[in-house]
């Protein structure tokens, strides 16, 4: 047994956990963050991901240990102002959740993709979410949720453009 | 709690984080074969869960600093530390030039989530057949450098791989890098099928060179056989350039002369098959470039 400290969405985490501890299950369980499903766990759905220091990581493949000194960020900490991300409102304007058990983990992956390329390619899409799986299929409400966003965030830029011309 | 199930609990053990290898090759001196060493995880942790390992000690080599180095001296080669991700050898684009066939295999494998986490040492390590590393890496003649308490020993990954899941690391040694040379006017592919599922049914890598009047190729298949299959008759077909006459030479000696086997995910007649096609794609590639 050991006492670990983890930065969950901001805030500073301690609990003593076993070394064989997953961070998973310290994440759901012991920290009761439920945003974080576990479904397969071996890596393959992806639905226990989270942000480990600033990057995607599936929870189930992660000792809690190792996030010890560590940020975590859950889909409950993308935005700080406890409104909705332009994803989270594009996901429930295109019904982009059917049992919406992978819809956490899915927010996440793609609020961190438009993050990082505010226009994405189907292809840039398809490579950053290869780890996920949505088994009632809503792929295509999902891709157009991601577009929407996209294509809001180039008007809006456009705008500021061209109103800094005038 | 959701402990319990076998598959989702992992056994007990002690964790231990080391900062230096010095402090690595101490815990091995003491633990030896109780332990197991981690890099990204996504491995052990899954062997774990299904109880095909359960080490007393777990060693986390990820924060150790000689690990994870990246160097790269042009005109000398690649030193790919063992704590080095997938993610930081795709992203810094430093394979994409003159180990291109590496840089293709590794950009296939699993997910960019768990490519964050894993590591190409780890995966070489793993020695499983299906992992695509291993063909890239003998294709581009690399060695591993073993530091234990001996000193330190340098094998190619060819001879260091020495059957399934069997690779020659005495139990208090580390791999501490991969080192793959610069090959002058060096070119290279990498091809797998999977045909869906998470493991390769049939892959391939090749490297060519003609450096001056020293034209050399390597041709290394994967996931064929127990070990890594090298095929002489391929390579033969191909020194002298790849044309559409010497792709066809070779992917006919792809699916006549390289041992194929049996198993739960494919046929050895349907892996013949599919040596012949990923050889032909392959050569294909590297000709139109």
């Amino acid at each position: 047994m050991r006492e670990i400290s983890v930065t969950v969405n901001g805030r500073v985490r301690k609990r003593t956990i076993k070394d064989n501890e997953l961070l998973l299950d310290f994440l759901r369980e012991r920290l009761e963050v439920r945003s974080v499903k576990a479904a397969c766990w071996r890596g393959e759905c992806g639905l226990c991901t989270v942000m480990l220091d600033g990057h995607l990581v599936k929870s189930c493949l992660v000792l809690a240990v190792e996030a010890d000194g560590h940020q975590v960020k859950t889909v409950e900490g993308i935005t700080d102002d406890g409104e909705l991300a332009p994803i989270q409102r594009a996901f429930v304007s295109h019904g982009a959740s059917q049992c919406g058990f992978c819809t956490p983990a899915w927010v996440l992956a793609t609020h961190e993709l438009l993050q990082a390329n505010p226009h994405p390619s189907d292809a840039d899409l398809v490579e950053a979410t290869s780890g996920l799986v949505c088994r009632c299929g809503t792929y295509n409400q999902i891709r157009e949720a991601v577009a929407e966003v996209s294509e809001s965030s180039r008007l809006r830029r456009q705008a500021k453009e061209s109103l800094a011309r005038v | 709690m959701s402990f319990g199930s076998p598959y989702t609990t992992l056994p007990d053990f002690e964790y231990h984080r080391p900062a230096s290898l010095e402090e690595v090759l101490g815990l091995l001196k003491q633990y030896g074969d109780e332990a197991k060493l981690m890099g990204g995880g996504v491995g052990l942790i899954a062997f774990m869960k299904e109880r095909l390992m359960s080490p007393a000690h777990v060693i986390d080599v990820k924060e150790v600093k000689e690990l994870k180095l990246l160097s790269n001296v042009p005109g000398k080669g690649l030193s790919i530390g063992a704590a080095v991700t997938l993610s930081e050898l795709l992203e810094g684009g430093v394979l994409k030039k003159d180990y291109a066939v590496l840089h293709e295999a590794l950009a296939k494998i699993a997910d960019p989530m768990i490519r964050r986490r894993a590591t190409l040492v780890g995966n070489l390590c793993e020695a499983i057949p299906w992992v695509d590393s291993p063909p890239a890496l003998i294709a581009l003649d690399a060695t591993v450098t073993v530091a234990g308490p001996d000193g330190r020993r340098s094998v190619p990954v060819s001879g260091f791989i020495r059957g399934p899941v069997d690779i020659d690391l005495g139990p208090s040694e580390i791999v501490t890098a991969v080192e793959i040379p610069q090959v002058k006017g060096a070119q290279s592919a990498f091809e797998k099928f999977t045909g869906g599922s998470e493991f390769s049914l049939a892959s391939v890598a090749v490297m060519t060179s003609n450096g001056g009047r020293n034209r050399k190729a390597r041709v290394v298949y994967g996931s064929v056989n127990s070990t890594p299959f090298r095929s002489v008759e391929v390579e033969e077909a191909i020194r002298d350039g790849i044309t559409p006459g010497s792709i066809r030479k070779a992917s006919d000696a792809a699916s006549e002369k390289v041992e194929c086997v049996d198993d739960v995910l494919a046929t050895a007649v349907y892996r013949r098959h599919l040596l012949k096609v990923i050889t032909t794609k392959v050569l294909r590639r590297m000709m139109s470039r």
